[in-house]
Formats: structure tokens, C-alpha cells, sequence
């Protein structure tokens, strides 16, 4: 399968330095504590003190004074000649020139870790290897960018919503996002530290002009008295060196932050200023930035850098062995010419190849000839009479890569025989071009000459196998066909698994529903709008069930299928039964946690979830409930926890729909509409729009809202969505 | 008893002669390297006092702090590499391009004007290695100048204390 280039590139630099990310990030781990072990030392100095104070208090304890340093730690540094004429080098406190402690020596992990660190301890070959390292880091750091970008479609949408697909995508694009500017700065400061020390940056050396002087010219003024050094802070002087001798043309020597002087040790006068260049400047910060020297606050920023790589290692890897796993486009049993159904597939990252196949295999089952290819292979094809599409939409509406060619393809080879077609969309609610490239293959493919639509573009959101069972059943009846899919098995997380024991269980009303109370024997943390999901045996899919807490139980609104073997099976335990299911957390569908006010808008056992939400508003948030039901009988089921709630006020207003009874069907929808200015004022002051049902009513809904919007507010649904104002949890 | 009040005057005499006749034989000299603009690590830098015969007769400073960068100072190494005789007192850091240091070092006087030379051997990791960056006769005359340096050091400057 073919991958962007992007991906590709990001994919192959990771696994070309990846050895060494892992050694540099682990050292890396290990050297932040340097600087923050260091700042615990409490030779930390008060700021205002003056050259000239520590000079006089330091040249009365000492023979001689040779240099003054403030580290990188903000540590004043002494060193001298001490009254026995011996040399010393100490930590001072500069106010009164006082040794306060011997020069912190370098721990020896720090210094095992530096080495490795910066030369993997192979000396200039190492060294080589750290700095191209850190220059694909940089690289990877851009197709990160570029990749995240496309993948929330747009820039301005970098730091929107990302959908929860697996844990691994997940944080490495959370995570990556929130760190591309200090990753960025580490490559950086890492690249430019080697260019550094292999002596590749412009030579930069500056000189000073020394004086012609005489003898004559001296007038000694005390050193204490220089001007310089009364004004001159000691924190400000990196480096203070006495001169070497009492000759004239020796000279104090003094390094700030930004330039050196020459100043005559007789005047104190300046003889010579040289700014350091912008090369020299950035050396500097590149030290303090790659090291984190002097501040706690970017040596943990620079920790967590290195936390971070270890696990976009891991995540990265592992997202690829999964995709390598999943993205095979089965091999096909008949060629290209003798099928009579092609199917042809769009896909960015592999997920849409599942359904394909799932498809494939269920047509081959049924003894039909079919081919599959990917959307980019299309070409003609002899015996074929239908063409079906799934395609994912990449970015902002654009193909996904392995179609990009598809639409001109389609223009210069005709199809030989009128064929019919029929497109399925794969994408997410949460992006706004939500299925847009199946729209445009969908119109592109309408108004061809070739092509004849048997059945309109259809949307699945989230990788919904409900709806994806929807469609067949469409496609099915369309073609005279009985498809069956099963659903592929999939692990559940055991550390949610609990034994459920039946607390209630009510009978069967008109519609087959039924209401199931639920204990856990063991302790369980979930809210009303997890799901909880069950396999009635080992061979089975799973089926999910939107949740409401009432106390610790758990509570399900479940419809009976003649021939759902889970809701059959529900339907016949009794008091005291145990069943074993999982909790699964869905934090996109909580009740929000501040008192905003909130719609609720649910059809038949989509109203599960919102009993337990309203049961639990202690807070009183204004909650209004919209339910589409068939008769009024359905209703029976959860009119007393609801009258229960409007009487404490926990639930402002409920409305019902009913589609079943008397001439006039009314559906949830119908009810919105007339409720638009109620709806767009809600929006407006920031209220909440949760959604529970099915994909068709979830769908209906979504259209008056949108509808509503742009009518009254002027502003697109797309916008409160953005602004986590609508909630969905529909199958 | 008797043995020990003749013992402890002799000792006193013998001990106060030995400390005598160290203060009076060696003097201490402050001496500055000044380093080239050379790009890269820190120096690892000798100062070894070099007998008439041409040996190396004393370590009297190393500036470089980590052992395990000894070896890259190789002519010193041959020397000390099979004493290993006690550093402490007499090492400092390493010193980089551009940076000066000032250090004190401590020589007998009976080695002055006696043929006896002091020797700089500089070593930088990944660069060079100079046996004899600086290397003069150990004069009256050169302990208060100034010497010229042929590898990483520029000039170093000597000063009796």
C-alpha cells in the first residue's frame, strides 16, 4: 500500500536513529537532574551585589585575587592566592567575599552520561553520529507538523480535537503537538552545538586593541573606586580576570554576557569593548537551552523532551506494525477482466481496507466474481456491471493517497460498458470536511457519462459497524442479495472485565424493550454514557450498550432483535443471574461537569444514557429532553425515574415524539424545529446538545440543527462542534 | 626514660633542620597559559620539570581533571603512567581556546640555573598532541618572562611570588 511521502520519510528517520534517540533520551533523562541537583546547592547569591564590594571584601582575605566567574549555576566563583601562596578555587558569597563551599564536582553518572550523550563514547565518530541524529530529529519534527496538520485538516485547526482511535495514535499526535516546539528547540541547540565543536560555524574571533601607554599617564585610583566597578553587578560578569602582574599593560580582563573589555588596572578606564557576534550569542544559548543549566523549569521541560521520544518511539513503531497488519488489500481469486463487481478502495491508514474486505469476502462467499484494487489501479474492466467505492477523505477534503489519481483516471479511460456505481464514506463527525472526498467521487462519478449511481453516497462515522451493517442491508436489497457480515472479534480490555449480577429485569413492553439493572460483584469506575460491552459467547462480536448509573448500578435499555442473539439472551436472565461484560469509557459523551445547561435528544433506547445523567443531577442543571419513541405505550418504561426527576427538580422539560400512533408520524426531529429559537439561544449562551440513538435519527437531527444555525444564528454547526457543544453516541 | 630526653632533642634538631632546609630550597612562581583561539574541548595541559640528562624528573602541575584523558598526553604517560604518584594537590580543570589560567607552582631552588628545563605538553581530545608546546631553560632569568607557545598555548608568563 502505497503511504505519503511525508509518513514515509517520518517513518524512515525514525528507524534510522531511532537506536540512538533511545541512548541520547535516556542520558538525557539523567543529565536534567544535573542542573536541578546543582540549583538545590544553596550557594545561590543575592543579586545586587557590585563588583566593587566583592573585590574589596575578597582582596582583604586573600594575597591575590586571580579571577571572579559566575557559573552557570548563578554560583560566584573565586579564584586566588591565599595568604600562604597557595592557589584556590571556591564558591564565595560575593557580599562578603566569605568561602562558603568547595566547586561542586561533577557526579561521575553525569559524566558517563555526557559522554555517551554527546559522543556514544567513540569519540569524533560519535559526535558525527549524535549531531546527524539531531538534525533528523528536526526533520521528523517538520513531517510531525506537516502530518498533524493534514490530518486535523489545517493549520488552524492544529490544536483541535483528535479523535481517540487507539492509544498509540492517539498521545503520539497529543503529545507531539504539545512538544514540537521543545523538541524542536533541543534538535536545534543539539545541531548547532555539534556544528560547534566540529568547528563548522563561521570563525568568529574578535580582538582587542591594546594601548600604546606610559609610564607617565599612570594615576592610581583604588579598585574598589573604579566606576565601573561600583555600578557593575557581579551576577552580570561572567568572567572577571585580575591582571596578571602590576605592569600597566596588563589588564583586567572582563567577559559579560554580551561583549569583553579591556579596563587599565591603574584608571579603571575602559580601553577596549568588543561585542560578542551573533554567532558567539547563540552558542551560549544554545548551551543553556540544549542543558537546562540554571533553571529547574526547562531542565523538567527538558526531561519530559526526553520521556516524550522514548514514547513516540514506542507509539510510532507499534502504529506501524499494527497498519502493517491490517493494510494488506486481500489477494484476488479472479483477474480484473472476468469480475463482475469491482470494488475499489481509498485509504490512508489502512482502517477502510478492513471493510473492504469484510465485503470482498462476504461476495465471494456468495459465489459472485469480484476484484479489488486500490482507487489509484483503476482501469477497465471487461465483464464488470458494478463498481462499488470505499474511500476515506484525507485532510481537508483531498483524496487519501492511494486515490489521488482516481478522478483523472476515471476521464481518460471510460468504462468500456455503462457501469453502475456506489460510494461509501469513511471519516469522523469531528473533522469538518467529514466524508468529503466520497462526495466528491460520489458527484464526480454522477455527472460521468460512464457511471450510473445505483445507490447514494453513504457516510460512516467513526468506523461504526452499525452503520457499516446499515449499508449492506441497503446495498443488499438494491442487488437482490442476502449479505451477511460478521462482525470481526475483538479483545476486550479485561481490566474493566467484571461480573455483573441482575438486580431488575422488566418484561418486554410493545417494542420488544426491556429494562436491565445491573450490580457489579466487584468495584467499577464508570459514568453514565460509558458503554458497557458484552459477548453472549466466545465466537460472537460484541455488542456495546450505552449506559445509565442510577446509584452503583448499572442500567440498560435494551430492544429485543428476533434474531440479535445478545439482546435474546439479555432478555431471558433472571434475579440473581451473573453475566461477565466490560466497562468501556467514553469521555466524549459525559454529562459536561459545570452547570451547563443541556438538550438531550434521544430515540428509543438511546435514552439510556440521559436517565442516569438526569437521575444524577444533584447540581439542578437545566436539562431538556427531546425523545422520539413509537407509541405512547413505549414510553410506560421510563416515565417513572422521569416524573420522579421533573418532580425534584432535575429535569426542567421533556418532550415526546411519537411515530407509531395516530395518522401523523412525528419524529424527534420534528420536534426540534419548532423549538428553533429555543435550540439557537441554548447554543448561543454556550448550552450543550447531547445525541443518543440511531445513525438515521442522529443524522435527521444534525441536519435541523444544522439548519437552525445557519438560519437563525448565522454561524455554522461545524462551530459549536468545534466548541465540544455536540455530543453523539449513535449506532 | 633516660633514652628518650636524649632522643626527643635530637628529633627536635633533626626535624627542624629537614623543615628548614625545605623552606629554604624551593620557591613558589604564578604562572599564566594563555591559549590560541582554537575550537573544541579543553586542553589537557603538563607542566613537568626536565632534568640536564633530558627525563622527566617532577610533575609540578596538570590541568585536567579526568584520568582517562591522561594517556592522550603521551610522552608525560610513559613517565607518570607507571608511578601514578598522588596528582591531588597539584590539578586543575582543563582550559579551552581563548581562555587564560593562573596557576602557582612550586620549584627547589637548587634545580635553577642548573640545566634543568620546564617542559608544557598539551593534548586536546580529537586534535593534536604537543610534546613540547612550550619548553625553556629553567633560568633565573625565564621564571619572570613571558614564552611563546608552538601549539595550543600562546604564550605562558612566569612570576616569583
Amino acid at each position: 500500500m502505497t503511504i505519503s511521502i511525508w509518513r514515509f520519510s517520518h517513518l524512515i528517520l525514525a528507524i534510522l536513529s531511532s537506536v540512538f534517540i533511545i541512548l541520547a533520551s535516556v542520558t538525557g533523562m539523567i543529565l536534567a537532574f544535573e542542573p536541578i541537583s546543582n540549583q538545590f546547592e544553596s550557594y545561590n547569591i543575592n543579586d545586587d551585589t557590585t563588583v566593587a564590594t566583592t573585590i574589596d571584601n575578597l582582596s582583604n582575605r586573600y594575597d591575590e585575587i586571580l579571577t571572579i566567574q559566575t557559573d552557570e549555576n548563578n554560583f560566584v566563583v573565586a579564584s586566588v592566592i591565599t595568604n600562604e601562596g597557595e592557589s584556590d578555587t571556591f564558591y564565595i558569597n560575593p557580599e562578603t567575599g566569605k568561602k562558603i563551599g568547595s566547586l561542586i564536582e561533577k557526579a561521575p553518572i553525569f559524566s558517563f552520561a555526557t559522554n555517551l550523550h554527546r559522543s556514544l563514547f567513540l569519540k569524533s565518530t560519535g559526535r558525527f553520529i549524535v549531531g546527524l541524529v539531531s538534525f533528523f530529529l528536526i526533520l521528523m519534527a517538520f513531517s510531525g507538523l506537516i502530518l498533524i496538520v493534514k490530518r486535523q485538516g489545517g493549520i488552524h485547526r492544529y490544536f483541535s480535537k483528535v479523535i481517540n482511535e487507539n492509544f498509540d495514535q492517539y498521545y503520539h499526535v497529543i503529545f507531539g503537538r504539545w512538544l514540537l516546539i521543545p523538541i524542536l528547540i533541543v534538535a536545534f541547540t543539539g545541531v548547532y552545538l555539534s556544528l560547534e565543536k566540529f568547528a563548522l560555524l563561521p570563525e568568529t574571533t574578535i580582538s582587542h586593541k591594546y594601548p600604546e601607554m606610559l609610564t607617565s599617564e599612570i594615576d592610581t585610583t583604588s579598585i574598589a573606586s573604579f566606576e565601573l566597578f561600583k555600578t557593575l553587578k557581579i551576577t552580570d560578569v561572567k568572567r572577571l580576570e585580575f591582571p596578571f602582574s602590576e605592569d600597566i599593560e596588563d589588564y583586567f580582563f572582563i567577559t559579560l554576557k554580551d561583549k569583553e573589555l579591556l579596563v587599565n588596572q591603574y584608571s579603571g578606564a575602559i580601553v577596549s569593548e568588543q561585542d560578542y557576534p551573533l554567532i558567539k550569542l547563540l552558542s551560549q544559548w544554545s548551551l543553556i537551552l540544549h542543558t537546562g543549566q540554571g533553571t529547574i523549569f526547562w531542565s523538567m521541560v527538558l526531561f519530559l523532551v526526553c520521556v516524550a521520544l522514548l514514547f513516540f518511539i514506542y507509539s510510532g513503531f507499534a502504529m506501524t506494525l499494527k497498519r502493517r497488519k491490517k493494510v494488506g488489500i486481500p489477494k484476488n481469486k479472479f483477474s480484473k477482466d472476468t469480475a463482475e463487481i469491482v470494488i475499489l478502495v481509498g485509504s490512508e491508514t489502512g482502517s477502510t481496507i478492513g471493510f473492504a474486505t469484510l465485503f470482498y469476502n462476504a461476495l465471494l462467499a456468495h459465489g459472485k466474481t469480484v476484484f479489488i484494487a486500490e482507487m489509484n489501479a483503476y482501469t477497465t474492466y471487461k465483464q464488470a456491471q458494478q463498481i462499488v467505492i470505499f474511500t476515506a477523505t484525507y485532510g481537508e477534503g483531498d483524496s487519501p493517497i492511494n486515490a489521488t489519481k482516481f478522478i483523472n483516471l476515471t476521464n481518460q479511460t471510460p468504462p468500456n460498458q455503462p457501469l453502475e456505481f456506489s460510494v461509501l464514506g469513511f471519516g469522523s463527525l469531528l473533522y469538518p470536511e467529514y466524508c468529503k472526498y466520497a462526495e466528491v467521487v460520489d458527484s464526480h462519478l454522477a455527472t460521468h457519462k460512464g457511471f450510473q449511481q445505483q445507490l447514494e453516497v453513504f457516510k460512516i462515522n467513526n468506523q461504526s459497524f452499525n452503520a457499516f451493517q446499515t449499508w449492506i442491508k441497503q446495498w443488499s436489497t438494491a442487488n437482490g442479495l442476502e449479505l451477511i457480515i460478521k462482525q470481526p472479534l475483538e479483545t476486550l480490555n479485561s481490566k474493566y472485565t467484571r461480573q455483573f449480577k441482575v438486580v431488575k429485569r422488566t418484561n418486554l413492553n410493545n417494542d420488544q424493550t426491556f429494562m436491565l439493572q445491573l450490580k457489579p460483584t466487584k468495584k467499577v469506575k464508570f459514568q453514565s454514557g460509558d458503554l458497557l460491552a458484552f459477548r453472549p459467547n466466545v465466537n460472537e462480536a460484541v455488542r456495546q450498550y450505552s449506559v445509565a448509573k442510577i446509584g452503583d448500578d448499572i442500567v440498560l435499555s435494551i430492544k429485543k432483535h428476533d434474531m440479535g442473539l445478545c439482546s435474546s439472551y439479555l432478555s431471558t436472565l433472571n434475579i440473581g443471574d451473573e453475566i461477565s461484560a466490560t466497562v468501556e469509557h467514553n469521555r466524549e459523551f459525559h454529562f459536561p461537569k459545570s452547570s451547563t445547561p443541556v438538550i438531550m435528544i434521544a430515540n428509543g433506547t438511546g435514552i439510556a444514557p440521559f436517565l442516569g445523567m438526569i437521575h444524577q443531577n444533584e447540581a439542578k442543571s437545566d436539562i431538556h429532553l427531546f425523545v422520539g419513541l413509537r407509541k405512547k405505550t413505549s414510553f410506560a418504561l421510563y416515565s417513572g425515574l422521569l416524573d420522579q426527576a421533573i418532580h425534584d427538580g432535575k429535569l426542567k422539560t421533556s418532550q415526546m415524539a411519537y411515530s407509531q400512533e395516530g395518522i401523523e408520524k412525528v419524529y424527534v426531529q420534528d420536534l426540534l424545529i419548532k423549538q428553533t429559537e429555543f435550540i439557537a439561544k441554548h447554543l448561543e449562551k454556550g448550552g450543550v446538545i447531547m445525541i443518543c440513538g440511531s445513525i438515521v435519527m442522529q443524522n435527521q437531527v444534525l441536519d435541523k440543527l444544522r439548519h437552525i444555525t445557519s438560519t437563525t444564528l448565522n454561524l455554522s454547526l461545524r462551530y459549536f462542534e468545534d466548541n465540544q457543544q455536540v455530543k453523539l453516541d449513535c449506532y | 626514660m633516660k633514652k628518650i630526653r636524649i632522643i626527643i632533642p635530637i628529633l627536635v634538631v633533626v626535624l627542624s633542620f629537614m623543615s628548614f632546609k625545605s623552606l629554604t630550597e624551593s620557591s613558589k612562581y604564578k604562572c599564566m597559559i594563555q591559549m590560541t583561539n582554537y575550537t573544541g574541548e579543553g586542553a589537557y595541559i603538563v607542566i613537568s620539570l626536565i632534568n640536564p640528562e633530558g627525563n622527566y624528573e617532577k610533575t609540578l602541575y596538570v590541568k585536567g581533571d579526568d584520568d582517562e584523558w591522561y594517556n592522550t598526553v603521551e610522552s608525560w604517560w610513559d613517565f607518570y603512567g607507571k608511578r601514578r604518584t598522588d596528582l591531588d594537590a597539584i590539578t586543575g580543570a582543563t582550559i579551552s581556546g581563548g581562555e587564560r589560567a593562573i596557576n602557582v607552582i612550586e620549584i627547589d631552588n637548587d634545580k635553577l640555573d642548573k640545566g634543568y628545563k620546564l617542559r608544557f605538553e598539551t593534548a586536546v581530545e580529537d586534535q593534536d598532541y604537543y610534546t613540547s608546546d612550550v619548553e625553556f631553560d629553567l633560568t633565573s632569568q625565564n621564571v619572570k618572562s613571558k614564552i611563546e607557545g608552538k601549539g595550543f598555548i600562546r604564550y605562558i608568563r612566569m612570576m616569583p611570588q
